[in-house]
């Protein structure tokens, strides 16, 4: 098994699986699924999974420490005045201080280690030679984890709550293993916080007809994201980004934009495998997009896509920073001088930018992915500085800014940005990244398209056609959803002919439309490398 | 209360914030608007919001807004 997407996940591992936890008993089948879990993790990482379990370890401990700390600050406080307790209690915090950040250099060192070493040995090589020192680093190769950018965060995120006493502490090893290592999520998240998922976790539930019918139905729309449209994009995209200096801008923005549906479609069809494997076990995992192409701004769109990191960045690095006691100091003195809405923005800015920086490294090693992050950071902060001018301007102009017209004008270049971004983000490099993004905008051309030369990129016109109903389809569920309406229980209302039809029906398309077989090379899991 | 609403409403008149529970979770508040928010609230109710407590549960409404002044106020 190297993904979710194998016969072997899917006709062995999870039937198993599921026979297994469900003839064990309920309080033990958490450790069934932990079980599976490691399992699982050895077959994506081989040896590897030794980081896994000493992440595990960490987290333990520095769980298990933070609380021993806590409860003999607690003892120490028992009835003693309101003044003698701060002093007592900001001692015991020093200790608990040094302990997280202890938690929480490893985890990052691990991964910087392991993730970044090459990267940077490399671009200092590159730095040494323009100034003429002769220094020459060697280059590190690592194998990385499956998963490592993933459970990092997880783990950093329990330390920290537990730190911050808004989770207790887990005193299971083996019920921290399973939070951390949950198998549905360790190849691309979601990125759960403990108190959000480990009760559904640990509670054992039984598998009804209810959950497995529902989350077949969740698998079977991911695999319909992944292998109809992901995978049957994917010759067009490999030859536009590989083979960028033969083509004009009107196909480099082609390729933006099958790039951007690709990655939508892998990703949240990922999820979707994700979410409706844990929910046959009962496990409701928090959701990680909420149909980002319906954003009227950027901002917004990066609260439905990716949720979770999002969440995570605003939580643990945006917050933290930008209500740090020199920014607070800072905002009041802004505040008054610059007024409430622009006071607060340098703290706000740098934070963004710390988030988005981290952002865009998190995402891969390559100064492209740095230039994707940065590219959003300003569309953020120009979105936010120009929000009270654009008011002004639309109040003149008397348009009504909630109007349906002015927002779709909005999503259309919410998706326009986008597109330029997901560019950035998948161009081999930056070099190819500026060539590319040269090209969109100085030798912009609809030739290809009037020639219909477009159809002979890796997909012919029966391939676009397919990739556009299933897109149609894609779009109708999720305006539904947007409406809140909830399309999955719509289908479990119908009488059992017509809503077996419906399933079917469904099943029979991935089986015709889907793209495998000769000429077809399916995507690999593209957040899984991260 | 009254003069927590006013401050909502600088903030953002289009919103009703006597009837609104998702002021985070339904995208109305964005990040800077809430950091506007805490120096405002900080300065106007003389009470300091430390980093823990900026979570949707506390933002999402007025009234949990208020909530958690009164509380910090008390722990004060």
């Amino acid at each position: 098994m190297k993904s979710y997407y194998s016969l072997t996940y899917f006709l062995a591992f999870i039937p198993l699986l599921m026979i297994i936890y469900s003839i064990t008993p309920k309080k033990k089948r958490w450790f069934i699924l932990l079980i599976a879990s490691l399992i699982f993790s050895y077959s994506l990482s081989g040896k590897l999974i030794v980081y896994l379990i000493s992440s595990i370890i960490v987290v333990y401990l520095s769980g298990i420490w933070l609380k021993k700390i806590n409860d003999k600050c607690e003892k120490a406080t028992e009835n003693i005045d309101k003044e003698e307790k701060k002093i007592i209690k900001a001692k015991y915090n020093k200790k608990k201080k040094l302990i997280l950040i202890g938690s929480i250099l490893i985890h990052v060192g691990i991964l910087i280690f392991l993730k970044y070493s090459e990267f940077f040995a490399t671009n200092i090589n590159t730095l040494f030679e323009a100034l003429n020192i002769n220094i020459h680093l060697p280059i590190p190769k690592f194998l990385l984890p499956i998963g490592i950018s993933f459970y990092t965060l997880q783990a950093i995120s329990y330390s920290i709550d537990v730190y911050r006493g808004l989770i207790p502490t887990e005193k299971h090893l083996g019920k921290v293993a399973l939070y951390m290592s949950f198998f549905p999520q360790i190849m691309e998240g979601p990125i759960c916080r403990y108190n959000e998922t480990a009760d559904s976790l640990y509670e054992g539930k039984s598998i009804t007809y209810h959950n497995f019918t529902f989350g077949i139905q969740r698998i079977m729309y991911g695999i319909l994201k992944k292998c109809v449209i992901a995978d049957r994009l994917n010759p067009l995209i490999t030859n536009i980004f590989t083979n960028y200096n033969e083509f004009n801008g009107g196909i480099i923005a082609l390729g933006a934009i099958a790039y951007t549906i690709q990655l939508y479609m892998e990703f949240s069809g990922t999820m979707d495998i994700v979410i409706g494997t844990s929910e046959i076990f009962g496990i409701k995992l928090t959701e990680n997009f909420q149909r980002p192409f319906a954003s009227p701004t950027i901002s917004e769109f990066w609260k439905r896509w990716h949720i979770t990191l999002g969440s995570w960045f605003k939580d643990y690095i945006f917050y933290p920073i930008s209500t740090s006691k020199p920014f607070r100091k800072l905002t009041l003195v802004l505040r008054k001088k610059l007024g409430n809405y622009y006071g607060p923005v340098l703290a706000g800015v740098t934070a963004l930018f710390t988030v988005w920086l981290l952002n865009g490294f998190w995402h891969g090693v390559g100064w492209q992915y740095i230039l994707f992050g940065l590219y959003h950071f300003c569309l953020i902060l120009i979105g936010s500085l120009i929000s009270p001018l654009i008011k002004k301007i639309t109040d003149k102009l008397h348009i009504n800014r909630n109007s349906k017209g002015y927002h779709i004008i909005q999503i259309i270049k919410v998706c326009i940005l986008v597109f330029i971004g997901e560019l950035i983000f998948r161009a081999e490099g930056l070099q190819a990244c500026l060539n590319m993004l040269q090209s969109l905008f100085t030798n912009f051309s609809l030739s290809s398209f009037k020639d219909l030369s477009f159809l002979k990129l890796g997909i012919d016109c029966a391939d676009y056609i397919i990739v556009g109903v299933t897109l149609i389809i894609i779009f109708i569920i999720s305006h539904l959803e947007e409406k809140n309406i909830n399309v999955r229980e719509l289908i479990a209302k119908q009488n059992i002919i017509l809503r077996w039809a419906i399933y079917y029906a469904f099943i029979l398309f991935i089986i015709i439309f889907g793209a495998y077989g000769h000429g077809y090379v399916p995507v690999d899991p593209i957040y899984a490398q991260f | 209360m009254e003069r927590l609403i006013e401050i909502l409403s600088d903030l953002n008149p289009d919103v009703d914030y006597k009837t609104c529970t998702d002021l985070i979770d339904g995208h109305y508040l964005d990040s800077l608007s809430i950091l506007s928010l805490i120096a405002e609230l900080e300065d106007e109710f003389d009470v300091v919001i430390p980093t823990v407590e900026i979570i949707p549960n506390n933002f999402n409404s007025a009234a949990a807004m208020w909530k958690m002044i009164n509380r910090l106020q008390e722990e004060e």
